[in-house]
């Protein structure tokens, strides 16, 4: 007992260690993933992206997570949605509905293309990440709304959502809609795309409750004064 | 022209999507879609879109199917994957190969009195045996030859719903399913030809049903799809009609016989009795059949075949079906590639900051 007590006071490395804590030091900084960061010459760069530059040279940098990559396809809000769409850590089976979807929309778009007439061809969109970020965009809330208790009773206030609130919003409004309303024999891609599509018209069920959201806060308006930040 | 129109509907959602897609300004990306402009598609656009004028110059290209013909020619043919990109792009654009080529030009020169040649296509997997099966059954389509085409021979060896014991050979077994709906592609290609040829043989199904002798083939065939227990043995009683036919001289119809996945015939099934012992392919009605085609005992005509899916590397070739001529699909050329890549860009599929940069092998 005594020498296993002795061993631990020595200096020591785990044996086994995670290539990416969840946990690093704040002395670590973030990795930069995009090659067009690199390819700025000096002059361009202000005097605290020159600072940073500068730390960079000498602090440790964190782990990139395999999520990300720098390629041209390397897509942040896309990888997000993908890591909401997963269940149970099954990355590839997520990311295969998400290929599966865009590859539905494009064929869906570009039937259209080809069966329209010369005048319109112009104005279908043919890139299935063009109308992914449309629709995110479409399904974005402007305000939201908190349970704020006042005088014993709870209150819906009106409140202002910070960026990544309302895109983690209209992502979970995404999935629980395509999850929950479509038939037993339809696929998630299918149903996926058919929602997206919709959404970048701005019509479908997401865009509803987004109004349905906006309604209810433009209905307790008169409560916004509770709130105190 | 459209052309024009579609390579500057091409760059327009180029930068587009550039503006929006990538964060920071890619300066380099800018660039290149600037200096190297989308080429114009109808280089990789063969003028010639009937198969018996197509010569060595096209090879690479893209010839575009008549759609009247992919209705009537390929009810069953297509992969379905192909399928999906004639609905997606409106038109079936087949890419001639060389092996496809050759074949024709042996076709063209075949000499019917000798015994059938039979081809086989074989090459790695997704190098294009099945579209240059396609391509030859159409060639033979447009020249007015009977076209005997069996899309999938795996189909008929596994995953069968029905099994019934043969009436006409106890030891044998009927698949009525895959029967009637092969006699029903069968009647779809070839109609114009099926009320001319006649059956040599009179025929007994039941004991008030029969199809007399110098009766019209097309009223066999009918008779197969309106009787379901019976096809099978329909499906013998013509192939072995036009076995006999056609190499006679009074006869004034070519035959074609196309098998894709011919291994599955002399291979294992998946199909199992009731006693759960595994059924030879022998044992089917069809497969026994086919394979009385397969032997170039009868004239007048030529049989090509592909290997199924599952044998990727080696050609798996059976000793028994001694092919005459193999045509190998192994290499893809330099220009195969660069008209494979401008296809679908110019059918707006790709389309995005990678397109004017993928490499090129």
């Amino acid at each position: 007992m005594a020498a296993s007590i002795s061993g631990l006071l020595k200096p020591w490395t785990p044996r086994v260690c995670l290539v990416r804590w969840a946990r690093y030091n704040p002395y670590y900084l973030e990795p930069e993933v995009r090659k067009e960061a690199y390819s700025r010459p000096e002059a361009e760069l202000s005097p605290e992206e020159q600072e940073q530059r500068e730390l960079k040279a000498h602090r440790p940098i964190k782990a990139a997570t395999s999520g990300v990559t720098s390629s041209l396809f390397d897509d942040p809000v896309l990888s997000k949605f993908v890591n909401m769409i997963m269940k149970d850590g099954n990355k590839v089976l997520a990311k295969e509905i998400m290929t599966q979807t865009l590859e539905h929309i494009k064929r869906k778009q570009v039937e259209k293309y080809h069966k329209a007439p010369e005048g319109k061809k112009e104005e279908i969109e043919c890139n299935p990440y063009f109308i992914f970020h449309q629709a995110l965009e479409n399904c974005k809330p402007v305000v939201g709304l908190a349970s704020i208790q006042k005088g014993g009773k709870f209150y819906q206030v009106p409140i202002p959502l910070t960026d990544n609130r309302r895109r983690f919003l209209a992502m979970k409004w995404m999935i629980t809609e395509c999850r929950d309303n479509k038939h037993r024999r339809t696929h998630m891609y299918e149903k996926l795309s058919q929602e997206l599509l919709a959404a970048s018209i701005k019509e479908g069920n997401v865009i509803k409750k987004k109004h349905e959201l906006h309604k209810m806060a433009e209905a307790n308006r008169a409560y916004a004064h509770y709130r105190w930040w | 022209m459209a052309l024009h129109r579609l390579s500057f509907r091409l760059r327009q959602t180029v930068t587009h999507v550039r503006s929006l897609h990538t964060s920071g300004c890619g300066q380099q990306q800018e660039a290149t879609a600037v200096e190297s402009e989308p080429e114009p598609f109808s280089v990789f656009r063969a003028q010639e879109n009937d198969p018996a004028c197509q010569s060595e110059k096209l090879i690479g290209q893209y010839y575009t199917l008549p759609p009247a013909h992919i209705k009537t020619v390929f009810p069953h043919g297509l992969p379905p994957r192909y399928q999906q990109q004639i609905k997606t792009f409106n038109e079936a654009c087949m890419m001639v190969r060389s092996p496809a080529l050759e074949v024709i030009s042996y076709l063209k020169k075949t000499d019917f009195s000798k015994p059938a040649v039979r081809y086989i296509f074989y090459g790695m997997k997704g190098s294009g045996k099945t579209m240059s099966l396609c391509h030859a059954v159409h060639f033979c389509y447009t020249q007015g030859w009977l076209v005997l085409h069996i899309p999938d021979a795996h189909l008929w060896v596994k995953n069968c719903k029905e099994l019934l014991p043969s009436s006409y050979n106890t030891s044998r077994f009927d698949q009525p399913l895959q029967a009637t709906e092969w006699l029903r592609n069968f009647r779809i290609t070839n109609e114009p030809l099926l009320s001319k040829i006649k059956t040599k043989q009179r025929y007994i199904w039941t004991k008030r049903e029969f199809t007399e002798e110098g009766a019209a083939l097309g009223e066999l065939v009918d008779q197969g799809i309106a009787r379901v227990k019976s096809s099978s043995d329909v499906v013998g009683a013509v192939i072995k009609e036009l076995r006999l036919q056609s190499g006679q001289p009074e006869s004034d119809f070519r035959m074609a016989v196309a098998v894709d996945g011919v291994n599955a015939l002399w291979g294992r099934s998946t199909i199992k009795k009731e006693d759960k012992s595994s059924v030879d392919p022998e044992e089917l009605t069809l497969v026994y059949n086919l394979r009385k085609l397969m032997k170039n005992d009868w004239t007048g005509g030529s049989s090509e075949s592909g290997p199924g899916e599952q044998h990727r590397s080696r050609p798996q070739v059976d000793s028994r079906s001694q092919p005459e001529v193999p045509e190998d699909q192994g290499i893809r050329w330099s220009h195969d590639g660069r008209s494979s890549h401008q296809h679908p860009v110019s059918f707006c599929w790709c389309s995005g900051p990678a397109a004017p940069t993928v490499l090129l092998p």
